[in-house]
């Protein structure tokens, strides 16, 4: 069974977590608590100098990169492709939206909302259109359901962010909540978490 | 027997390869771009004609109404292959190996080995990339802004883990040959390099970069010109005011 090291609270860990619940695959669960610098301590660093959570250990293969996570445990323990199509057009697709996750709109939140939370700085409202201008992205191309988007995208609403203003978006989202397999313990209890400290730092 | 999907795909890409061949994909591109250059290696790599059309990005031209269309993200490199229309550079490097490798050599099928391969494309998009590029920005017209310092350690950090990754094997994945990984990887390291940006001493990156330009099909067209380009140009970033 892989060592799963993960904080509830990250998206990327429940992204993981929710594609670990669709593929079928038990995780060692082990918590790396982020508040307490956990993940800065030599035991951890031994294992990941990048010092990120989720990080996985399955037999020799230690990784990290939560997107590259979930494409593994996909290809490893997956018994059909349905989670990630091997077809080369549909697979693209997929990928496409793991790096949008990555480098626009999952940053564009983080980049807006950690400065508050975790700061305690002022919320900056240019950077909250451009998070609202890559969820518009998502809007325009929202087609099925996604582990890792879901998890982003309910963080952002746990956090406040009005996904009104995306129709597709909030339907999406509603889709994925009774339909992701194990949703409710895999990503509902961390986003809860993160908006209770997260929605009243974001709202001042 | 038409029953499982992938199968189903690959007679239909068969029968219609002739057709397939003749039509060549469009890559809108700027060749100062990184996220361009890894896709134009992957595709000299694989034989892969590509019909180029610039994108001028330090114009603007990335927000004409016509390119908007085609991606509303307005981000090179964007790729058209018939229907499809795709965007985020390792999304369109690992579907053109995935389409039109003759093996797997470049993204090995193994999910062991592809894991390591993926992480280090995640790395490159996420870490060491924009830590360079906020490094620069805190640096401009010869003034250190008051997130210089902090930027300048991140961006180490980021350099650091890298020079650590690089001493696992020959290339970027700890493979003895070369990947989608080191197609991805180098053309942002050499952008970093020809800018001035890693030092003499991080030897396992300088050899890295060595082995790449060796053993690439058409490096410097796909990739050693546009670096050197990049590198001119935010060397004049950093040392006049805008």
């Amino acid at each position: 069974m892989p060592d799963f090291y993960y904080a509830m609270v990250s998206p990327p860990c429940r992204a993981a977590l929710l594609t670990a619940k669709a593929v079928g695959v038990n995780l060692n669960l082990k918590t790396i608590d982020l508040s307490k610098e956990e993940h800065k301590k030599p035991e951890f660093l031994a294992i990941n100098p990048q010092h990120t959570v989720p990080t996985l250990v399955d037999g020799d293969l230690t990784m990290w990169e939560s997107r590259a996570i979930c494409t593994y445990l996909a290809s490893q323990y997956g018994k059909s492709d349905s989670f990630y199509p091997s077809n080369p057009k549909t697979r693209a697709r997929v990928e496409h939206m793991l790096y949008f996750d990555m480098g626009t709109l999952y940053k564009r939140f983080g980049e807006y909302a950690y400065p508050v939370v975790f700061r305690g700085e002022q919320p900056n409202p240019e950077k909250l259109e451009s998070l609202h201008e890559a969820l518009g992205w998502l809007n325009d191309a929202l087609a099925g359901h996604d582990c890792v988007l879901a998890a982003s995208v309910s963080t952002f609403e746990a956090g406040g962010i009005d996904l009104g203003r995306h129709s597709r978006v909030a339907t999406w989202l509603a889709n994925c909540k009774t339909s992701l397999p194990g949703y409710d313990e895999a990503n509902a209890p961390g986003a809860a978490i993160f908006g209770s400290f997260a929605k009243p730092a974001l709202s001042k | 027997m038409l029953s499982d999907g992938v199968d189903d795909t690959n007679r239909l890409v068969a029968f219609h390869r002739p057709a397939l061949a003749a039509m060549p994909l469009d890559l809108y591109y700027c060749i100062t771009s990184p996220f361009c250059r890894s896709v134009l290696l992957t595709a000299k790599a694989l034989g892969v004609e590509l019909n180029l059309k610039e994108v001028d990005i330090w114009a603007g031209e990335q927000h004409k109404p016509e390119y908007l269309a085609l991606n509303p993200e307005h981000t090179v490199p964007t790729l058209v292959d018939g229907s499809l229309v795709l965007w985020e550079s390792r999304a369109i490097c690992t579907y053109l190996i995935t389409k039109f490798g003759k093996d797997d050599a470049l993204y090995p099928r193994d999910a062991v080995i592809r894991a390591k391969i993926d992480s280090l494309l995640y790395f490159d998009i996420a870490t060491l990339f924009p830590r360079f590029k906020t490094f620069v920005a805190s640096q401009l017209g010869g003034k250190r802004d008051a997130t210089y310092e902090e930027k300048k350690e991140k961006f180490f950090e980021g350099l650091n883990w890298l020079e650590r990754f690089l001493s696992r094997g020959n290339f970027a994945a700890g493979t003895d040959h070369i990947t989608v990984a080191d197609m991805v990887l180098v053309p942002s390291v050499t952008s970093l390099a020809e800018s001035g940006f890693i030092p003499d001493e991080y030897t396992r990156t300088h050899e890295w970069v060595r082995r790449c330009k060796d053993g690439m099909v058409g490096y410097e067209e796909a990739n050693g010109e546009g670096a050197r380009l990049v590198g001119e140009r935010i060397k004049r970033m950093i040392s006049s005011p805008a």
